[in-house]
């Protein structure tokens, strides 16, 4: 069991910034995803962690203990590569005891070892073959084994799941957290894909452009994402995210662009009358009644619900999401309605920070001050 | 098709063009003496005799010159490959001031015609007291052997994705025992052609060899034979054919053996994309 101490960690590349002053604590045995958009620092930040890459700044720290000049190996971690690094020239049975071999696991105990993880990977027909002659799903679980195969203090899984069909990857899924609450080890797991960190995480770190923009669970980061990037990268269909301007009405605030004018509910001390943005969820859209209206742009069908484009005062896009049985005709106009008391209001700017005052700072580390 | 044929012949008279010196030599190599200056000149021998590679293991240096041209191409082969697969895995995986201009330093001196480095090289030698020995060749085929070879692994090197040395590190390798389980068998076809070219090189090398050594004890076999059997007066053709043919036997072994390991698919598949 080991907690992961990232204090103040920064990345530079020459001239080029890949992590800047990254501060996330990661409790033992926790399964912590690193979240964000191509680029934005995740493999930078594991590869620090595994002691690959050295910090130009902070230190790392595992179970208490400063690693910044501990060997790779040293570290006692396991770590799948986002391009599964198997030794070309190794069958799959070697390439998974390769690290118990260079730990001094006797050769009959490894033996059992590779078996039993192979079978957990459905890779028992494979040990033979090189990883040349293997596809590239059956290569990615190959790496996923040899990672596996150890008991290390913590597991680093960089998109491991990438290349594997949807079938495959909802079973890994499941197969991942289901070892996770068996091992009870700490899991540090980097993705691009929104729908395996909320699945699977204790908590979710988003990244974007090497600054950490949100460190929190599932949930929160969905219901109260801390600034607008967050928003609108969490959660699919994603946020409706709409410019326009806050303005004081008595004691409370009003957001208006184009047409629509709404209240939103209690804000907190950074908000000020001027450029804004407001977000919504497409579940907070209701169509068929209400004071707005929008024309039907598409209708994509995704079989137990549909998902509405709606062009609204001219230029506005909105997505909406209803029941299937809603029979919605492209081109046709549609009144909606607008659930004000589910309105995110963000400042303005890329990563503009979240101003409702509901649960603003319920997380304890946000960084949406950039 | 008649392009298919026209092309087929081009190819074909090149390849005759190419290969007939080599089939006189062997030709050359097994007429009796009294055969080989018949006019016209027969294409196959009318008897076959093998008094001329007797006469040369028996009468002559040959053997000795043989053996020092094996260790000295051995040598040069050994030192050559152990120092460029280690120049160019620093070149290759280690940051540091001057990494380029070095590499580019290194081929310049490529660029430099050999001839003008053996006199420098001869007095460095006699100074170290290493003129007329094996050794000396060694260093000397060394110097012009080394930025090549640099190169050539280097650019092995620079292929092969730093991922894998990377994986082997966190699975508990030392940065040596990565670069022995991992980065060495993907590098063996580079090291090979390195091999073969760096062994090429030293065999049929004559100018340093011909300046640098003029004892019998240390002749390689290109100026050894030279020397032996080719004089003003008069030129042992039919000794001179069988001592060339013994002499190119080891390299079409070496390539024989090697061939298989430089066309055989390395590496394919360990990484996506
Ligand atoms: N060795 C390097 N030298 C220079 N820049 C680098 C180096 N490694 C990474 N970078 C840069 O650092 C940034 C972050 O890279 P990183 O690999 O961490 O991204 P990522 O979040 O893993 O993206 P992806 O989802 O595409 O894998 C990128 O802009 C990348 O170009
Ligand atoms: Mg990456």
């Amino acid at each position: 069991m080991a907690d992961v101490v990232f204090s103040n960690v920064q990345k530079t590349f020459g001239t080029f910034t890949a992590v800047r002053d990254l501060d996330l604590t990661i409790r033992s045995g926790e399964f912590v995803s690193l979240l964000g958009p191509s680029g934005c620092g995740k493999t930078t930040t594991l590869r620090m962690l595994a002691g690959l890459e050295f910090p130009t700044g902070g230190t790392i720290s595992i179970d208490g203990k400063v690693v910044n000049d501990t060997a790779p190996g040293k570290r006692d971690i396991a770590m799948v590569f986002q391009s599964y690094a198997l030794y070309p020239h190794m069958t799959v049975a070697k390439n998974i005891a390769y690290p118990l071999k260079k730990r001094g696991v006797p050769a009959a105990e490894r033996d059992q070892m590779v078996a039993k993880a192979a079978e957990m990977l459905q890779l028992t027909p494979l040990l033979n073959r090189k990883p040349g002659q293997l596809s590239g799903g059956q290569q990615q679980r190959v790496a996923l084994g040899r990672a596996l195969v150890r008991d290390p203090k913590v597991f680093l899984l960089d998109e491991p799941l990438s290349n594997l069909d949807a079938k495959l990857r909802g079973y890994m899924r499941a197969e991942l957290v289901e070892l996770h609450a068996r091992l009870g080890r700490t899991m540090v797991y980097v993705t691009h894909d929104q729908l395996e960190a909320m699945t699977m995480s204790d908590r979710i770190a988003i990244m974007l452009n090497g600054d950490l923009q949100q460190f929190a669970p599932p949930q929160e980061v969905y219901r109260f994402p801390a600034n607008r990037f967050v928003a609108g990268f969490i959660g699919t269909p994603s946020m409706n995210l709409i410019d326009g301007e806050l303005t004081r009405a008595g004691s409370g605030w009003r957001f208006c662009a184009a047409s629509l004018d709404v209240p939103v509910g209690p804000l907190n001390d950074m908000a000020q009358p001027g450029p804004a943005c407001l977000g919504m969820r497409p579940e907070s859209l209701s169509l068929g009644a209400g004071e707005q209206m929008a024309k039907v742009l598409l209708v994509e069908q995704t079989g137990h619900e549909n998902i509405v484009t709606l062009q609204f005062a001219g230029q506005i896009r909105l997505t909406a999401r209803t029941t299937a049985a809603q029979d919605l005709q492209m081109g046709a106009d549609v009144a909606f309605a607008i659930d004000t008391s589910a309105l995110h209001v963000f400042g303005p700017g890329e990563t503009g920070p979240r101003l409702n005052r509901l649960l603003e700072n319920k997380s304890s580390e946000t960084d949406g001050q950039t | 098709m008649t392009r298919r044929i026209l092309f087929n012949l081009f190819a074909w008279s090149i390849v005759l063009a190419v290969a007939f010196p080599l089939f006189w030599m062997v030709v050359t190599s097994i007429k009796p003496q009294f055969e080989l200056f018949r006019r016209p000149p027969t294409i196959l021998p009318e008897t076959v005799t093998f008094e001329h590679y007797w006469r040369l293991l028996k009468e002559t240096n040959f053997l000795i010159y043989f053996r020092n041209s094996v260790v000295l191409s051995v040598a040069t082969t050994v030192t050559v490959v152990s120092i460029a697969t280690l120049g160019a895995y620093s070149l290759v995986r280690f940051r540091y001031r001057g990494r380029e201009s070095l590499a580019f330093l290194v081929l310049f001196t490529y660029l430099l015609p050999s001839v003008v480095l053996i006199i420098p090289l001869y007095l460095m030698l006699v100074t170290l007291g290493l003129a007329n020995s094996i050794l000396s060749l060694v260093i000397a085929y060394t110097t012009f052997a080394l930025p090549y070879a640099l190169w050539l692994l280097r650019s092995f090197m620079a292929g092969i994705p730093e991922d894998l040395e990377s994986a082997a590190l966190v699975d508990g390798a030392s940065r040596l025992g990565a670069f022995w389980d991992v980065i060495l068998p993907q590098l063996l076809p580079g090291i090979i052609s390195t091999a073969l070219f760096t062994f090429i090189l030293s065999w049929n090398e004559y100018l340093f060899a011909l300046v640098l050594i003029n004892s019998d004890s240390a002749r390689p076999l290109t100026t050894g034979v030279m020397n032996m059997l080719v004089s003003s007066f008069n030129i042992e053709w039919s000794l001179l054919m069988a001592a060339s043919v013994m002499m190119s036997v080891p390299l079409i072994i070496v390539f024989a053996f090697l061939q298989s390991y430089l066309t055989r698919g390395f590496g394919a598949g360990g990484v996506k994309g």
